[in-house]
């Protein structure tokens, strides 16, 4: 060994090392320019999808365009399982990347648009990215599928343009208020019972400045808290130094809020519908829900078609048969919140879970229009630097 | 030894044919890769966001070259971003002193009492948390602290406590014990690197003329482990300056610190005010490593760290 190395000149051993790091540096900068996440069904964990689920739906191999494009979206809009079955039975794959949150898809997709192929969004971000120039409009009648849905889905006017409709629905849910009744008294019906001095460090509610701060603005009375103006956002910032010292934590997901609930130490959170359902169903205590009378804000996504993807062309037959009933009914029963497809409704019903479904207001699609949908606003730098100014030493 | 310092730089043999020019630029091919990831993936990048903290974001989410200094001027003037600073400084200060407190015997004892054999399974100990996820670990203090956590069970099995007491989470206490548990490593290791290049004769000849144990520490120990312990300082209090994650995940409400604060503008896509304060906080960062400096030379790290 020690001859070899004797024998390697310095020259030469510069020259390897050289040649070695440069191998490493391309192949790192390669590896960072390539796809953003891992295929699916290498990184999903085993899916959860119950009986009855969308097994069935496994068709026969496609004639149709093969391939893999990249998806941004949240982990509720799919599960491994249905991914799976696609992959081998249409030849269209998948490289997901997770979305956190509307603002971040956003912008990234601004900067780098040519990466991905669809994207999910809320509410009145879809028509925000349709404006940028970042997505395409499609004519919703034209796929099969779509016949699946409740007609009220296929009309939302926010989601409709003259070029087409902006993106497929997929699901939706108010912001609702969960308390522990054994500990919350008399029965809340407002925002305000965030702020009640009783609940010191009993409350929590997710870690989204934005959306703390248009709570606050709902109970303030703000009509639209995505776009507060400069004394509207005072006051929500007044309330949310009433909120601070109730707050236990804020939630970085679902399951932080779950988790809470279910200890005890939290007795009052924020959260999409079913939260009273997993908290139970994980042993915690009987929860009650409410919708503040002051309203409340929520959301409903769709997948959207990115301007200049590079596999657009896989996601008309891949929509075709995701988004169909037996897949959205599992969907359903795994993530418990309401979705757009009718017939997986009536699924339910076949099988024995209306009453799950009609809790979850799957019944009520109209009730969309009554809430305040998230999107992009003009008050989110002032908004977020209250919220900085109250949560901050 | 000898023989790789007569070769060194300065006089290594030229290879046939190559000429003078080539000479140096064939040296600093090995710099090359190096060099790449500092210019690509830090210098760019930082490049970026400083101009970025100079623009403003409009309510599009736009970056608009409307170049200001306002971005700036938020941090000095509200004061909770001032206040935040000095509470994440103050945060660093009291982990990495704790930090210093636990590892320092920790590592003395290491060296002096224990075998050789039992050393490096004591240390491997040390470093079996880094074998686990950040995130994991953080959520394992969760468990540990909370309400209804092993710490509470333990209070209340041996009657210190009748009820669950909520002290010991979502608070700056949570994120302190919390940070002190992960820095800990690597205070212990730089201090460990440290003591185990001391020789303790030194310390026993020094109290065999006369010094009292705390004296030989003072005079003889520590100067000769200042490196190590200058080490160990910034493995610990630079990247607590930045810490996000803990402090969301076991501070709660109130134990935000200044990258929570950041990381908020990030996550609400308004880029420039975000550049703006996480280059205030760089700064002073850098403000802290030039102190260090004073203190310190790399090669000390290097050579004995």
């Amino acid at each position: 060994m020690a001859d070899l190395i004797r024998d390697l000149s310095r020259r030469q051993f510069l020259k390897g090392a050289a040649a070695a790091g440069a191998a490493v540096g391309i192949g790192g900068i390669a590896a960072a320019c390539s796809s953003p996440a891992a295929p699916a069904s290498a990184a999903a964990p085993a899916s959860a999808a119950p009986a009855g689920s969308a097994a069935a739906v496994s068709a026969a191999p496609s004639a149709g365009p093969t391939g893999t494009f990249n998806w941004m979206t949240w982990v509720d809009h799919y599960y491994p399982e249905q991914l799976s079955i696609i992959q081998s039975s249409l030849g269209i794959g998948v490289n997901l990347t997770e979305l956190a949150d509307n603002a971040d898809g956003f912008t990234k997709l601004k900067e780098g648009s040519s990466q991905l192929d669809m994207i999910s969004g809320d509410a009145l971000w879809v028509p925000h990215y349709f404006e940028t120039g970042l997505i395409e409009a499609f004519d919703i009648n034209s796929l099969d599928v779509a016949k699946q849905l409740y007609s009220i889905a296929r009309e939302f006017k926010i989601w409709t343009s003259p070029a087409g409709y902006l993106g497929y629905p997929i699901g939706w849910s108010p912001v609702q208020i969960y308390y522990d009744p054994a500990k919350v008294s008399p029965t809340p019906d407002s925002w305000e019972v965030l702020l009640d001095p009783k609940y010191v460090k009993r409350v929590v509610v997710e870690n989204q400045p934005v959306e703390v701060m248009a709570y606050m603005g709902k109970f303030a009375g703000v009509k639209d808290p995505y776009n507060m103006s400069p004394d509207e956002v005072a006051k929500a910032k007044d309330l949310a130094t009433k909120l601070k010292p109730n707050l236990l934590k804020f939630a970085q997901q679902n399951t932080d809020t779950v988790a809470a609930l279910i200890s005890g130490e939290a007795w009052i959170a924020t959260g999409n519908l079913g939260t009273e359902s997993r908290v139970k169903q994980a042993g915690g205590p009987d929860l009650k829900v409410f919708t503040p009378k002051e309203g409340t804000i929520g959301w409903m996504d769709s997948e959207m078609t990115v301007k200049g993807g590079k596999n657009t062309q896989l996601i008309r037959p891949f929509l075709e048969a995701a988004e169909q009933a037996e897949y959205i009914a599992a969907n359903f029963l795994i993530n418990q919140r309401p979705l757009f497809n009718e017939k997986a409704y009536k699924l339910l019903i076949n099988q024995g879970q209306q009453d799950l479904a009609d809790r979850y207001l799957y019944n009520k699609p109209e009730t969309v229009l009554t809430m305040t949908l998230k999107g992009p606003g003009t008050s989110t730098q002032g908004a977020i630097n209250a919220f900085n100014e109250v949560f901050g030493a | 030894m000898t023989t790789e310092t007569a070769s060194g730089a300065g006089s290594a043999p030229l290879a046939v044919g190559s000429s003078p020019v080539r000479r140096p630029i064939g040296r600093l091919a090995p710099l090359v890769p190096g060099l790449l990831v500092i210019v690509l993936l830090f210098l760019v990048p930082m490049g970026f966001m400083l101009v970025f903290s100079f623009m403003r974001t409009d309510v599009n989410f736009n970056l608009v070259p409307d170049w200001n200094i306002d971005n700036y001027a938020r941090f000095f003037t509200v004061a909770t971003y001032v206040r935040t600073f000095l509470k994440t400084l103050l945060m660093a200060a009291a982990v990495t002193t704790a930090g210093l407190a636990t590892a320092m015997p920790f590592a003395y004892f290491l060296v002096r009492y224990v075998s050789p054999r039992l050393q490096r399974a004591i240390l491997l100990a040390v470093i079996v948390p880094f074998w686990t996820s950040y995130l994991l670990r953080v959520y394992a203090w969760q468990a540990i602290l909370g309400e209804h956590g092993a710490l509470n069970q333990v209070l209340q099995a041996i009657g210190l406590i009748k009820e669950p007491s909520a002290l010991f989470i979502y608070n700056d206490l949570g994120v302190g014990i919390t940070l002190w548990y992960l820095y800990f490593p690597f205070a212990a290791l730089a201090l460990y690197a440290a003591l185990d290049k001391f020789d303790f004769s030194q310390f026993n000849a020094a109290q065999d003329l006369g010094a009292r144990p705390d004296q030989a520490f003072r005079l003889i120990l520590l100067p000769q482990i200042r490196a190590g312990i200058i080490t160990a300082c910034i493995f610990v209090f630079i990247p607590i300056l930045g810490e996000f994650l803990t402090p969301a995940l076991v501070g709660g409400a109130s134990g935000s610190l200044i990258a929570n604060l950041v990381v908020n503008f990030f996550r609400g896509a308004q880029y420039a005010e975000g550049s703006a304060l996480a280059f205030v906080i760089a700064f002073i960062v850098t403000v802290v490593l030039i102190v260090f400096r004073r203190y310190l030379r790399v090669e000390d790290v290097v050579a004995r760290g």
